[in-house]
């Protein structure tokens, strides 16, 4: 097996995946699909079904498409463009699900005692994933690319189609938009920061 | 303008990842020393920061490679023709090379000069013979179907196109990096799954250029079209006159006039209406309704109106824009209504979310 890099899927890959070898379709799919998953899932608000079909079409396009890379951008690039582009053609298919930062359940959890740290991990986690998934699609999309993946912002650049200034905008913006909803959480972070 | 004489809010991302050069890091934490806002603001995306960093990366179940492996068992892609030299010996295993690579060099040639063809309905011709089941169209060779007949087109490795009733049409290139046909009249469905500009379909009336996606491509006996994008964006093009379409949206053609103005299929009616009488009648009269009747939504069609009105008019457009949409920070109303490239492509960037 072909020891694959976090960032870069290998050219020998991409080179077996251009003559048709299945392994190392398989071998590029294990590489991206759960970053790809969860960058769905999160954009289409925890939509378990629309971030599978994403899932499915973006490395469909990706195997179809493959015998025509030319390498002449990153392969990253462009897997992340069609993750982009896949996620905002099905949000214009799928109706967008209302999703409300309930802060009273947050400051419950941030009330609560030690024996209840696991349940508040649980619910943290959950208003966090609620809060990602109410950003406005250009926000969100930034920062998801950003974290799951830690694309440089030249790279957020090319696949979002826009210029680097307009990442750090959008980056910057979505971060406080996101602090803003989750105010509670603040002293409760940094006492338990990982 | 010095940098960051301003506040730093756009920037701050940038700051605390590190992505701004060493001079614009090194001005920004002197601005930060003497402004509590920006200081407050930083905090702010810190805490974001942090609070995005709690997201789970959550496993892509198996039923998705299931599904996958599905749609690739009935595609399944070609591979190089296998070559066993080991069960050979001396000039046995020179001829089977020969041979082999001979095989190869015609199978990979016919790949780059015909596309398979299967008939989906009735008997659609190929260089005006009838195919049954499956056949192949080669570069030059024109596809017609009658009114009960339907094919679908191989596109290489890169997609499929679907040739609807009494449709004719041409395959013009056949090669890895163009794929290229001419629509005379009729309808195809067009699947592409594929880096953008590989596949190209010329009409009377323009060239739609593929950016990864799915249409639907009209063309009457007179040259007039209709392009109809279901997944993805579609270029038309003719003479250095473009339209951009994105899904959920349309735009017609016309011969020497090239594509009209995209709009959305939701548009209003009278929106479509006066948007046909603009494009390709006597439009002084017209804009006022388009104007009149647009939504947030069909900043598409005015964006497209900013570069094909006079400049006597084109701030009236401008101003329904901005009533929908404030422009982004670096797009002036100035530098719009001069038309300037780069600010009119910032701004579509922005209002593509919206699209």
């Amino acid at each position: 097996m072909v020891s694959l890099s976090d960032r870069e899927i290998s050219a020998e890959i991409i080179d077996s995946c251009r003559q048709g070898d299945r392994d190392a379709f398989r071998a590029l799919y294990d590489a991206y699909k759960d970053k790809v998953y969860s960058i769905s899932l999160y954009f289409f608000h925890g939509d378990a079904m629309a971030a599978g079909d994403a899932t499915q079409q973006v490395f469909l396009k990706l195997i179809t498409g493959i015998r025509q890379f030319r390498g002449d951008a990153g392969f990253s690039t462009w897997l992340y463009r069609l993750v982009v582009n896949t996620c905002l053609d099905g949000a214009r298919q799928y109706k967008s699900h209302a999703v409300i930062v309930d802060r009273s359940v947050l400051e419950a959890v941030v009330r609560g005692g030690s024996q209840e740290e696991e349940l508040a991990r649980m619910q943290i986690a959950s208003s966090v994933q609620s809060a990602v998934s109410s950003l406005p699609p250009k926000f969100r999309l930034a920062i998801l690319l950003r974290y799951f993946e830690d694309l440089s912002y030249e790279e957020m650049a090319k696949i979002l189609n826009c210029s680097m200034g307009t990442v750090a905008s959008r980056l910057s913006r979505g971060h406080r938009i996101l602090a803003e909803k989750l105010a509670p959480l603040k002293g409760w972070l940094s006492t338990r920061h990982e | 303008m010095k940098m960051f004489d301003r506040h730093l809010s756009r920037h701050l991302a940038a700051y605390v990842d590190g992505e701004l050069p060493p001079d614009r890091a090194r001005k920004a934490e002197g601005h930060l020393s003497q402004c509590a806002r920006c200081r407050a603001e930083l905090e702010q995306v810190r805490l974001g920061m942090t609070i995005v960093e709690r997201l789970p990366l959550t496993e892509a179940p198996e039923s998705v490679w299931n599904s996958i492996q599905g749609t690739l068992s009935t595609h399944e892609p070609r591979r190089p023709f296998p070559i066993h030299i080991w069960r050979f010996a001396g000039g046995a295993a020179v001829a089977l090379i020969l041979v082999a690579a001979g095989l190869y060099w015609y199978s990979a040639r016919q790949a780059e000069t015909r596309w398979e063809v299967v008939s989906l309905n009735g008997s659609p011709k190929v260089a005006s013979r009838p195919i049954h089941g499956v056949g192949h169209i080669a570069v030059g060779e024109w596809i017609e179907t009658s009114g009960s007949s339907r094919a679908r087109i191989k596109v290489g490795e890169i997609g499929s196109v679907d040739v609807e009733p009494n449709t004719r049409l041409r395959l013009v290139t056949a090669r890895p990096g163009e794929h290229r046909l001419a629509l005379r009249s009729g309808e195809i469905t067009a699947s592409i799954a594929a880096p953008p500009r590989l596949f190209f379909v010329e009409t009377p009336a323009g060239t739609a250029v593929d950016l990864g996606c799915q249409y639907k491509l009209h063309c009457d006996a007179t040259g007039h079209g209709l392009l109809r994008v279901t997944a993805g964006w579609v270029s038309i093009e003719w003479s250095g006159r473009e339209a951009l379409v994105p899904a959920g949206a349309s735009c017609r053609t016309r011969p020497r006039i090239g594509p009209g103005t995209p709009y959305f299929d939701d548009a209003p009616a009278r929106l479509v209406g006066a948007l046909e009488t603009f494009d390709f009648a006597d439009g002084s009269s017209a804009l006022g309704i388009i104007l009149a009747a647009s939504r947030a939504r069909d900043t598409l069609t005015l964006w497209h109106l900013l570069s094909r009105v006079g400049a006597a008019e084109r701030p009236r457009v401008y101003d329904r824009m901005v009533e929908f949409s404030a422009p982004p920070s670096g797009v002036s109303r100035d530098q719009v209504l001069r038309l300037d490239a780069q600010t009119l492509g910032r701004w579509r960037e922005e209002l593509a979310w919206t699209w």
